[in-house]
Parts: C-alpha cells; structure tokens; sequence
C-alpha cells in the first residue's frame, strides 16, 4: 500500500502537500472555533465562501469576463471566496447586544442563503452548477505549486502565531470577561481571529471543498479535546491528528481509488468517535 | 492594617463620571483606596457598581474626571480579578492547575518559578492538592476559590471580587469568606469586594462605598454603612408604595 503512494508521489504530490497544510492550519484556527462552542459559524462561513465563488461565476455568465478578463482566474476566484468568508466571519463573531438578533440565528440566515443563493444564480449555467457541486462534493485533485507555496505559508504564520501568543489565546478562548480583565485586546483578538478564520476557510474551500474544509476546522480540535485533560495540548494534538489522519487517508484512498478528502473526513470522524469513549470512561 | 499617613492611595477617582449611552450611570464620583483596607461596594441592582469595576479594570474610560491607579502597586499586572460568575465553556476539558496557571497572562515571572506561584495560590484558598483535578469536578464552592487563586497567582496588591459569593450556598459562602478574611489580614492584600448583601459588609468591611442614584459615597464602614441601610429603608418604602399602587389600580 504504501509503495504504491510513494509511486505516486510524483503526480499527486501538490494535492498531498495541500491537503496536509489545509488540515494543519484548519484544526488550529478550529480550536478556538470549537472552545467558543461556534461549530455553526465554521460551516456558515464555508458555505458563505462557496457563495463568493457563486457570485463570480454569475458575473462571468453576465460577460463580466469578457470586459475584465482577470475575473476568470484562479485567484479572482479564491479572492471572493476570501472576502466572503471573512465578511461573514466578522458579521456573525460578535455577539449580539441585548434585545438584538442572536449571533447563532444570524449564523443560521448566512448559512441557509449561502447554500441556495448559488444554486439560484447558477441554475441556467452548466459549467457553474457543476463548480458548485464540485466545491459541495469535495476534492482536493487538481492542487497547483502556487497552492502549495500558498498553503505553506499560511501554515507557518499560524504556527507562529499560535506560538507567539498562545496563553492569551488560550485565556481568551476559555474566559473572555477575564482575558480583557488582564488586558487581551478582546475586540481587536475577536476580530483578528475572524479574519484569520475567514482567510484559512476561505482559501481552503476553493482547493478542498465543502467537506474538507469544514471537517479539518472542527473534527481534529473535537477529537483532541476528548482526548486530553487541558486545553493547551488541544493546539498541539488537534493539528498532530488532522496532519496524521490526512496522510494516512491519502495513503487509504490513493490505495483503494477513494476520494482523499472524504476519506480524511471518515478518519477524523473516528478519532472524535474514541475521543466520546475516552471521556466517557473519564 | 492601614496605609501610612501620606502614602499614595492604589486608587484615586476624582470627578470620574461614567457612562454607556447618553445618561451618566455615575458621576461625580471622588473615591481613594489605599494599602490594606478591606473595601465593600454597595448597591441595589442597576446602581452602577460593574460600570465602577470595568473602569477601574481599565475596560471603560471615564467620560470627566480622572481616574489614577499607581503604577507600581496598581497596575494591570498588580490587580487581581474574580468575576461574578465562570464564563467557561463547560464542554473544555481543564484542570485547576491550567485555569490558575492562565492567571499568569501579562504577569512579567520566569517560567521556573510557576509551579511555586501556583501551589502558594491554591494554599491559600484552601485548595492544596488540587491542581491535578478537574475543575469541572469541583463544587461551586470550590470553583470560585479556583477562581480566587487564579487571581491571588498574579501576587496583587489590589484583589477585586465581583459579587463572587453570588451563586454559592451559606455554608460556602461562609468559608469563602472566612477564607478571604484570612487572606486580607494574612497577606496584606487589599481588597475590593462587589455585593448588594449588607450583612457582609458589616461583618468584614473596613471601608465601604455606596452606589446610589448615580452618586457614590464612600468612608470608613459605620459611616458609610448607615446611608446604606437609609437607602435600603428608602428602596424598600419605594417598592412597597409601588406595590400599593399598583393594587390600587388593580
């Protein structure tokens, strides 16, 4: 099994190497996502990034492409996915004051418009209703060096900064009243955290998909917080577990011709399930 | 356990008026806290004390006035913190041991000396041996006096409480606060204690300030404790003319 996925390193490689930084830089972004309790807004800020794509391929099916001929390129597409995962990431973060809309209904609005609008949009165009079930069905084929480098360095600056302030993370992450109390910036922290949320999502989702995407942010840092007793080892074990269970999930799929997000997702998907039986005996 | 006669107060409020929207929540407020007194602040609920505690936490600038702490003895990483209530996500796994050792955040120490800062917290609240259990397997009680030393691990000279003892039963309640008795004259910590219960006050105060319809008077306990229980008398007469109304109308 194994000598045949290093055959095939050669022409898959960029897929793997992408695949494994989406899943590093996802479950630690994740980690915060999953210690404030915000799941839904990590699915509704990549189902709003598919929306961004959504919207430039309608503009391309209104000839928009044709007077500006960069808007059929592969970053004018990651772009939109960009600036609409990080606009809803800072539309739906904060919570609402008093007597307002609740940030997990406006969540639920964002989610449920993101994933009909683009189906309305491009209803009457083949090529981008096939996109749109292309980023809703997953696949990480197709990854260019120009993802790799991307992803890359993404993945370093998450590290380093995960690095750089990990215990004001942490503190802000368990107890924003008393992060702000020891002096966090708590809104200026809340909303750098949105955009690198929306950044990370909003990148991954044009390479990765739907299902990729949202399983990295979410399933390693679940499994790892089962799995440990604090939550400071949860930014070292979330991410050792999506890097481990991608590579293994490549191997798995390049060996019984399976597509490697799903099988990545099925993998994390199981490490959350043991994670449920260790605490349960806890 | 008082300060020196001349030394310069931890806190020192003149003028200060606070405030969200249009209408102040208070103003006018002229307040000192110095070394070593044992502060209770007072007040229905609405009054203003949380508004009072944000901006001595630096969360909430003074709208007039200025308010000054000492740099050297009320700093950010002077000042110790209980809120009311553990905004913690129960789902995260944690341990005692993390959530003091988080107390530490912006404390200028060497990472030697954590386990030492830790262990002296949590002895100080009655809670050594500890540190490995999980804090979600703690009772109420016990949570909050995690909460205390996670505050006391800063080493401050100021400890500020948040109607701390708010969701406690009168047993822990009474052990709390016997506790923080203890720490106060054991310690030399001042402290800053946020309640609307009188009888506290009048049990373990040196000094108590009063928030009331907008204004805050603040002294020596006797003092000050006697236009609290007025202003209890007077809250009191108001609800009950209130009531009296309204079954009238009914």
């Amino acid at each position: 099994m194994i000598e045949t996925f290093v055959a095939s390193w050669p022409l898959f490689r960029d897929t793997y190497l992408v695949g494994t930084a989406i899943a590093f830089v996802l479950s630690l972004v994740g980690v915060w996502v999953v210690a404030r309790d915000q799941l839904f807004l990590g699915a509704a800020i990549s189902q709003a990034s598919t929306l961004g794509i959504a919207l430039l391929l309608w503009l391309e099916t209104l000839g928009a492409a044709a007077a500006a001929p960069w808007l059929a390129s592969e970053s004018a597409a990651a772009a939109c996915a960009v600036a609409a995962s990080v606009t809803t990431a800072l539309a739906t973060a904060r919570p609402a004051p008093p007597g307002r809309e609740s940030a997990e209904a406006r969540t639920a609005w964002v989610f449920l418009l993101a994933a009909s609008l683009p189906v309305l949009l491009l209803a009457h165009s083949a090529h981008g209703l096939e996109e749109v079930h292309r980023l809703m069905f997953s696949t990480l084929l197709g990854s260019t060096p120009r993802d790799v480098a991307r992803f890359a360095a993404l993945a370093l600056a998450t590290a380093a900064a995960v690095a750089a302030y990990r215990s004001r993370l942490v503190l802000f992450a368990m107890d924003p009243e008393m992060a702000a109390a020891v002096g966090v910036p708590t809104r200026r922290a809340g909303a750098a955290i949105a955009v690198w949320l929306g950044v990370a999502i909003g990148a991954s989702i044009h390479v990765s998909g739907l299902v990729y995407t949202f399983g990295c942010l979410v399933l390693p840092a679940l499994a790892a917080k089962n799995l440990c007793r604090e939550v400071r080892p949860v930014l070292w074990l979330a991410p050792l577990l999506a890097v481990a269970t991608a590579a293994a999930g490549f191997v798995v799929a390049h060996h019984w011709d399976l597509p490697p997000a799903h099988a990545t997702v099925t993998g994390l998907c199981a490490w959350v399930a043991l994670g449920w039986l260790v605490r349960r005996r806890d | 356990m008082t300060a020196a006669p001349g030394e310069r107060p931890l806190l020192a409020l003149r003028g200060v008026e606070l405030g969200y929207g249009r209408a102040p929540v208070l103003a006018g407020v002229d307040w000192e806290v110095r070394a070593g007194e044992f502060w209770f602040l007072l007040g229905p609920n609405g009054s203003g004390k949380t508004t009072l505690l944000r901006a001595i936490l630096g969360l909430l600038p003074p709208r007039r006035g200025t308010l000054a702490r000492d740099p050297a003895r009320a700093g950010r990483a002077q000042i110790g913190f209980v809120p009311q209530r553990c905004d913690m996500n129960p789902a995260l796994p944690t341990t005692v041991r993390e959530v003091v050792t988080l107390g530490l955040v912006g404390v200028p120490h060497a990472r030697a000396e954590r386990p030492a800062r830790i262990a002296r917290a949590l002895a100080l609240v009655g809670l050594d041996g500890f540190a490995e259990r999980s804090f979600w397997a703690l009772s109420g009680g016990e949570r909050q006096r995690a909460l205390v030393a996670r505050a006391l691990v800063r080493r401050p000279s100021l400890l500020i409480l948040d109607e701390p003892t708010e969701s406690l039963d009168v047993t822990s309640e009474a052990a709390f606060l016997d506790s923080l008795a203890a720490l106060h004259r054991d310690e030399r910590v001042s402290v800053l204690f946020v309640t609307h219960r009188l009888w506290i006050a009048e049990r373990f105060a040196s000094h108590v300030a009063l928030a009331w319809r907008g204004a805050l008077v603040a002294g020596p306990r006797d003092a000050t404790l006697a236009h609290a229980h007025a202003a209890a008398a007077f809250g009191s007469a108001l609800r009950a003319r209130a009531g009296a109304a309204a079954e009238q109308r009914a």
